[in-house]
């Protein structure tokens, strides 16, 4: 059984000017899965994210996570499922600049008013596996990029979410750090069966996912499959998007005639 | 587009933005005009408005207005904080400081004539209203609406200058900020924490001190008090938000059990750095409430006290005397002439008053005769008084006294005559002013007042009695100028170190108007003070969250991204700003609070009324107009961080 399933999802923008942001859309996602959702820009890889995290709510079709659908929830119970079973991972990391490290940390446990022991207890785990310990008491804007997106992950994960979704980690980070996050995010996965979902366009950060999923203006174009070895995989995806993107292959130009 | 077309239709356009500045611009004109239209006022003659000078109204205009000029300077530094992102782009585009300043120049020049135009307009249009107010409180004959250029000219010169000169200095003196940083936004929060511990414990220690002495202030020690206790008063509150609360704050952080549970993280750590951050304007907003509370209640006690003034002050004219007074005669018959004069109805009594020793408490009393007291309560219209033999009945000093002395019962005996006498009553109402009768009096019987031969033990060193002469006149109010001469005396001699004159005269048509023309001078100050106080107050906060209103948006966005439902955001916001609205408040309202006990106390020594019911009813009326505030400004703040 998939954790997450999405069906014919479809969702239009409507206003002045009517969007089609995203068009029947349908894929499934296993358990311990990770997965990398790729394409250019405007293709609508924000917008499935946005629907994923229920923050959206689609036009037409099915987002099913282990049998709940959050379309039929109401806003507070979707603000629990929220709080319970999403992690969030951001580009600019979106920590608190009023908290510090360690309480940014433990904030989605303070929300949810779990007893204090539970949150230092789990805080001390993740600080050791995440090495967070060295700036538990400064504040984000005292540390570097890679250490911030870091405490953003050990923030993803404090309460134990079925799915951790991930909006371009590594953008905003030099390629150290971006390796630094990616070596971690895989080995969460691999270690703890965590299950997630990133969006990027870095088809480096791509190579690190089980699988990749292309879409190409909210539609459905391919997806591949890791192998053995990550090189091969990274130039695979090299090839889908030279055939996604800018190589217009077989395609007429954008002017398009009568 | 030209330029000028660039900045009229910024203006125009944004007007939600602008909005907020306008407002206050435009009440402050709005008072402004209102005041300038009662200080030129054809029908105030000799510089004198019913009984209040002129000049005063010219020194709380001259306040105001110093006070506008701050509030406009800061609300223009907040707003163009708040668009700092906006400039960023328009610099980056390549636009020069100076063109930059020539808009703000023009934006802001357009903004103030649209507030000063709608705001003598309004200021117009109510101004008869506001006479019509000030006519009823000056007890003025009329005050008719009048058409004449002054008040438009000086509204126009003052406040135009004030835009100019603001526009000009705030841009000017404004950091340089680098572009890049311009176009982040407003500059946001400090996140570093600075206090002292020190420090921390003095704004407490000298807030208490304060209070302290405010509590044991009494009539002597009054005026060396009230230069020393808000002295105390004003650095303590000023070290109480910049360190006391933040340190109290961060002791409360370093409690994990306290400060991770039931959510209470994100509001608290907020906490530290809005009280940081807005340390200053915190202290300003709470002197200058305490300032507003302190007008409010004094007005409320004074509408109190002239208005119990009647009946505290029953006799329009007394006139005491020591019984081998030379003087009496020709008072008396200069006093009566000269109501007739003036054609005032008036009932004269004269009391012959005895003083002796009670065997009760071994102290002199008062004892006044039956048939005096009926003929006075006649007079009144007052229920008369029947004493038999050996009866007698106190006379009460205040309204209070009446409820002390109908639960005594005193068996005495005027200890001079021998005379036994049994007291178990008091009359219900006050029939003299307190400061005319002791605190000792009683009323007997007319038999027993005939045996009352032999004079008081401690004659001739102290008198043994003294007459009274009491005028009731029921137009008191118009005997202003009776016997002026003699009052003229009085007051010269109570100036003196001892009292040697052997009469006293009390006029309380004179004092009451004295006390109106007090309260009438408070009532039209303090109005104009208190409210544009609190309205300043509360846009010194307003201007504040507006200006960080981009960042907290953000702040949510991530919360609500995160689970938080529609519940625990409102509650979130309310945590976030009840204490910025209620710190400051709560701290001035216990300021004034302290202040007001002092007040009490002086004046139950000195006029023997009581405040509190009045300033409990003026405080909740503050506390509720905040109220309101406080709710209208969390709709809005949810609405904008919700969507």
């Amino acid at each position: 059984m998939p954790i997450l399933q999405v069906k014919d999802v479809t969702k239009v923008y409507e206003g002045k000017v009517t969007n089609r942001a995203i068009n029947q859309l349908s894929f499934d996602l296993a358990k311990g899965e990770f997965l990398a959702v790729m394409g250019p820009s405007g293709s609508g890889k924000t917008t499935l994210l946005n629907l994923i995290s229920t923050i959206d709510k689609p036009t037409s079709g099915d987002i099913v996570f282990n049998y709940i659908k959050p379309q039929n929830l109401n806003k507070t119970e979707l603000a629990f499922f929220r709080r319970r079973e999403l992690g969030f991972i951001f580009q600019d990391f979106n920590l608190l600049p009023m908290l510090t490290v360690e309480e940014n940390i433990v904030l989605p446990l303070t929300l949810d008013q779990q007893p204090v022991d539970v949150m230092e207890e789990r805080l001390n785990t993740l600080a050791e596996r995440l090495d967070l310990k060295p700036f538990m008491n400064k504040r984000p804007n005292e540390i570097s990029g890679g250490q911030a997106q870091r405490v953003a992950i050990a923030r993803a994960l404090i309460h134990r979410p079925s799915i951790i979704l991930a909006d371009e980690p590594t953008g905003n980070l030099d390629s150290n750090n971006s390796r630094e996050v990616l070596e971690l995010l895989s080995k969460i996965n691999k270690e703890r069966q965590t299950t997630i979902v990133m969006v990027t366009h870095d088809p480096i950060a791509a190579s690190f996912c089980d699988r990749v999923l292309f879409i190409k203006d909210g539609e459905f174009f391919n997806e591949i499959y890791r192998d053995d070895r990550r090189q091969t995989f990274f130039q695979r995806i090299l090839n889908v998007l030279s055939l996604l993107g800018g190589g217009q292959v077989g395609d007429l130009s954008s002017i398009r005639l009568p | 587009m030209t330029f000028h077309q660039f900045a009229y239709r910024n203006v125009v356009r944004n007007i939600r933005i602008y909005a907020a500045f306008f407002m206050a611009s435009f009440f402050s004109v709005f008072v402004f005009f209102i005041y300038s239209m009662l200080m030129f006022h054809p029908k105030i003659d000799n510089g004198f408005l019913g009984n209040v000078p002129i000049v005063w109204m010219v020194v709380a205009e001259i306040i105001l207005v110093l006070f506008t000029w701050f509030f406009i300077f800061y609300s223009m530094k907040a707003f163009l904080e708040a668009r700092s992102k906006e400039f960023g782009i328009l610099l980056h585009l390549g636009m020069e400081r100076k063109q930059l300043s020539k808009l703000v120049f023009i934006e802001t020049i357009i903004i103030g004539l649209m507030s000063i135009v709608l705001g003598v307009i309004f200021g117009y249009s109510f101004s008869k209203f506001f006479f019509m107010i000030v006519r009823e409180i000056l007890m003025l004959e009329e005050l008719p609406l009048y058409l004449s250029w002054e008040p438009f000219l000086l509204t126009f010169a003052v406040y135009l200058s004030a835009f100019v000169f603001i526009s000009m200095v705030s841009v000017q003196f404004a950091p340089q900020r680098k572009i890049i940083d311009l176009m982040k936004g407003p500059k946001g929060v400090k996140y570093t924490v600075t206090y002292t511990k020190k420090r921390a414990y003095l704004g407490v220690i000298f807030i208490l001190l304060g209070y302290c002495l405010a509590i044991v202030t009494t009539r002597t020690t009054l005026f060396s008090f009230t230069l020393f206790i808000p002295i105390l008063i004003t650095f303590g509150t000023f070290y109480f938000f910049s360190d006391s609360t933040q340190y109290f704050v961060e002791s409360l952080k370093k409690r994990r059990s306290v400060y991770w549970k039931n959510s209470r993280m994100l509001p608290l750590a907020e906490q530290t750095f809005i009280l940081k951050n807005n340390g200053k304007m915190f202290f300003v907003v709470t002197m200058v409430s305490t300032l507003a509370f302190l007008s409010v209640g004094l007005l409320s006690t004074l509408s109190s006290y002239t208005s119990q003034y009647d009946k505290l002050n029953p006799l329009g004219l007394v006139y005491k005397g020591h019984i081998d007074n030379p003087y009496e005669g020709t008072h008396i018959s200069s006093l009566v002439s000269q109501l007739e004069d003036k054609g005032l109805s008036y009932h004269l009594t004269r009391f012959t008053v005895i003083k002796q020793t009670s065997s009760y408490t071994k102290y002199e009393v008062e004892v006044f005769r039956e048939s005096d007291i009926n003929s006075l309560l006649f007079s009144y219209g007052y229920p008369m008084v029947r004493l038999s033999e050996g009866e007698g009945m106190f006379i009460p000093y205040t309204e209070e006294s009446v409820k002390k002395l109908k639960k005594k019962a005193v068996h005495t005996v005027l200890v001079e005559n021998n005379i036994p006498i049994k007291i178990d009553q008091v009359y219900p109402k006050l029939i003299f002013p307190s400061s005319i009768v002791s605190l000792n009096s009683i009323i007997i019987s007319d038999e027993d007042f005939a045996k009352l031969i032999k004079p008081y033990s401690g004659y001739p060193k102290v008198e043994p009695g003294y007459h009274l002469f009491t005028f009731d006149i029921p137009q008191w109010i118009d005997t202003t100028d009776i016997g002026l001469s003699i009052q003229h005396n009085v007051s010269a001699e109570y100036l003196k170190e001892k009292y040697l004159l052997p009469y006293y005269f009390e006029n309380a048509g004179l004092n009451y108007s004295y006390i109106l023309s007090t309260y009438s001078l408070f009532t039209l100050v303090g109005l104009l003070v208190a409210a544009v106080f609190l309205l300043a107050a509360g846009s010194f906060i307003y201007f504040k969250l507006h200006t960080n209103l981009e960042g907290e948006r953000r702040k949510f966005d991530v919360l609500k991204r995160m689970g938080i439902s529609d519940n625990e955001l409102k509650k979130l916001v309310t945590k976030h700003l009840f204490p910025q609205f209620f710190l400051p408040w709560g701290v001035a309202l216990s300021h004034s609070l302290f202040a007001f006990i002092a007040i009490q106390k002086i004046l139950k020594h000195v006029a023997n009324i009581s405040i509190v019911k009045e300033l409990i009813f003026a405080f909740l009326f503050l506390v509720l107009i905040q109220v309101i505030y406080f709710y209208l400004i969390r709709w809005r703040y949810i609405s904008h961080v919700r969507d």
